[in-house]
């Protein structure tokens, strides 16, 4: 476990850079969490992405289906792979503050 | 044996063992001379060549020695000299799971490599399936393997979510490809084909069902996805759990059993092929009652008999391709992956080592859920990004899902450019649709006869049978003897000295089991390979119950003549170039 440094607000994060702490999440740590994940800035476009899954998680528990994040943003999911290269799981669901999807991921 | 001071899941772990060791388990247990090989062969020794932890003789003297101790006699007399020792706290047991989970990715590499035959990765699966009964193991595999108990799929996809992701699909496919009767069936009976995929696919990237139900579609298949029971992947193989194995495979047979499906498509994935393909009936003790292959092999035969069309010049960036452990090691599928992508790759080019020596992605054995190993593992990936940068290719492809993730990371973490694809995709891509030509029957002329110069001998006492063989094989340029039953094949064998032996289970006359003594006996025929092809499975253990070496080959009928000629390349080790 590594710690994460934004400003003055310290998280622990996962071996894979996933923040363990989602409630501590705020809009710098997920600039922050983006530079990671090779997104420099993140656009309105971004935002919409990362608040649905930011919202879902926090009602839900768990990260979205693909289809529901689609469906709901209006998103082709061609463009979130334009938007996150690595994906929804690991690139959006990371800068939203989720943890770590399990499975084969 | 109760050691007072001993903890409760230590003494459930040593119970346990007992219970698990079968004479394959035992011969990998006591057969290790500590000679080293297997250290050369294992990615995380090589990463860290300054520690000898990483060493499997080592990891599996951990193991070992508590089998040596509560088991085997030695222990008993001379425990100091077979290093023989027990377990006593919870603590041995979480660097137990730190060794069985985090440094060894159950590739098998080593037991390939072993020459005394010891399967290090089966004696890991089996620790880590001790482990799991006592509830020591990484979070993540505990998360999934709940899922897959309950949900029935390891990220816990609800039934109505992943229905609407195939209809979405099916709308995607169906703008692409300008046909409204392309869609993606579900629960349809009696269909050729039963499509299984990685729950991965659904929950985070569907593009590669998108890209499958484009081929099945340009294909004219007659297929379908079932509701529930699609579930291909199987922690039971990661976690050792044979239990968990054993249910998950059997919802998928069950289901399509139910279904009336001729044949179970397994998507791309190397652990669920092995899984569901060759671990599954065995697990769940299931006979099952239909066709089962990877998505490669569908692919493959779409192409041979003409069924779609591709044109490879769609792929032009130049491609390598990273073979699964499991596919390639475990299950032995190497030939198929490389022609399918000399179909539609426009530049493939091999990394080395390859085929069955190929490196883990270091992903494997369930390793992508594992996060606290995540830094050991990137650190032990050292040995593959240097293998792929060498092939100088810009997208590497690979049949395996765990694969894709393992490299993706890879990748990243050692600054690599080149990206990670599928076959499906590949093949998605190439796909020309506007001039595809109407199915033709398979006849598939051999640009260069493969088999030429070889000499095989075909035993087989019905004659359809034997014609079918032999004109398949001359085909394909070989020298063809035939037999009608045993003793024959047995005098021809001895006198011709042919490459290949065919051998039919039931013919008359004297047992095919005692010929096949008698052959494996033999020494001038020492170099004779034999393939069994037999309309009679429950047969096969006759021949592979026995002290002789196994046969080279083994072939269900009906034969198909790829497959056919696909297993004689494989035995006789015809590379096409």
């Amino acid at each position: 476990m590594a710690d994460f440094v934004v400003g003055d607000i310290t998280l622990d994060i996962d071996e894979d850079g996933f923040i363990q702490q989602p409630e501590a999440w705020n809009e710098a740590i997920a600039k922050a969490l983006a530079k990671t994940e090779g997104v420099d800035e993140l656009t309105e476009a971004h935002w919409k992405v990362v608040n649905y899954l930011r919202d879902y998680y926090l009602e839900f528990g768990i990260a979205p289906m693909i289809r529901k994040l689609c469906k709901s943003t209006g998103f082709k999911l061609k463009e979130i792979y334009e938007l996150f290269p690595s994906g929804p799981a690991k690139g959006a669901c990371k800068v939203a503050g989720l943890p770590k999807p399990t499975g084969c991921v | 044996m109760r050691e007072n001071s001993r903890s409760h899941k230590a003494q459930v772990v040593i119970d346990r063992m007992g219970k698990k060791l079968s004479r394959q388990m035992v011969g990998s247990l006591v057969g290790c001379v500590h000679c080293g090989l297997c250290t050369d062969s294992c990615h995380y020794v090589l990463a860290n060549p300054e520690d000898p932890t990483f060493a499997p003789a080592y990891k599996a003297d951990r193991i070992r020695r508590i089998f040596k101790h509560h088991y085997d006699w030695t222990g008993r007399f001379f425990p100091w000299w077979v290093k023989a020792g027990t377990v006593l706290t919870d603590a041995e047991l979480e660097e137990l799971k730190d060794i069985a989970f985090g440094k060894c990715t159950n590739c098998r590499r080593c037991s390939l490599n072993c020459p005394m035959g010891v399967d290090f990765a089966t004696v890991n699966r089996m620790a880590r399936g001790l482990l799991v009964s006592v509830g020591v193991m990484p979070e993540g595999v505990a998360h999934v393997s709940k899922d897959q108990w309950e949900i029935g799929n390891q990220m816990g996809v609800l039934k109505e979510d992943y229905l609407e992701t195939l209809e979405w699909m099916s709308e995607e496919l169906q703008d692409e490809v300008e046909d409204p009767a392309a869609v993606i069936p579900v629960d349809q009976h009696g269909c050729e084909v039963v499509y299984a995929i990685n729950p991965r696919e659904v929950k985070y990237d569907p593009r590669s069902i998108a890209d499958a139900a484009k081929i099945f579609w340009a294909a004219g298949e007659d297929w379908t996805m079932a509701s529930e029971g699609w579930d291909m992947t199987n922690f039971g193989l990661f976690s050792g759990d044979d239990d968990l194995g054993g249910a998950v495979a059997r919802r998928l047979y069950e289901k399509v059993e139910e279904l009336g499906g001729k044949r179970l498509v397994i998507s791309e994935c190397g652990h669920g092929f092995r899984s569901t393909r060759c671990e599954g009936p065995n697990w769940a003790k299931y006979d099952v009652g239909f066709r089962m292959e990877s998505s490669i092999d569908t692919m493959l035969r779409y192409i041979a008999e003409g069924r779609i069309e591709v044109d490879k010049s769609r792929n032009s960036l130049p491609v390598t391709y990273h073979d699964s452990c499991n596919m390639a090691r475990s299950c032995g599928v190497t030939e198929e992956p490389r022609e399918l992508l000399r179909q539609v790759c426009a530049d493939f080019r091999e990394m080395h080592p390859n085929r069955a020596e190929n490196f883990c992605c270091t992903g494997g054995g369930g390793a992508m859920s594992m996060s606290e190993y995540t830094a050991q593992r990137l650190t032990s990936a050292k040995v593959k990004a240097e293998q792929l940068r060498e092939t100088g290719a810009a997208v590497v492809v690979t049949s395996c899902h765990n694969c894709v993730d393992g490299l993706t990371d890879l990748i990243r973490h050692y600054k690599l450019d080149m990206k990670v694809t599928q076959l499906v995709n590949l093949v998605a891509e190439a796909l020309v649709i506007e001039e595809r030509i109407p199915a033709v029957p398979a006849v598939e002329v051999a640009e260069v006869a493969v088999l030429t110069g070889r000499k095989i001998v075909v035993a087989d006492d019905e004659p359809d049978q034997v014609i079918y063989l032999k004109s398949v094989l001359e085909d394909h340029g070989a020298e063809v003897h035939t037999a009608e039953d045993g003793d024959a094949a047995l005098e021809l064998s001895k006198r011709l000295k042919p490459d290949l032996l065919t051998l039919d289970l039931a013919m008359p006359g004297r047992e095919v089991t005692e010929i096949f003594d008698i052959l494996r006996g033999q020494s001038d025929l020492a170099d004779l390979k034999i393939c069994i092809i037999t309309g009679r499975p429950e047969m096969r253990k006759l021949i592979y119950e026995r002290m002789d070496a196994p046969p080279d080959g083994y072939l269900d009928k009906p034969v198909e003549e790829e497959e056919l000629i696909l297993a004689v390349r494989k035995i006789l080790e015809i590379k096409v170039h």
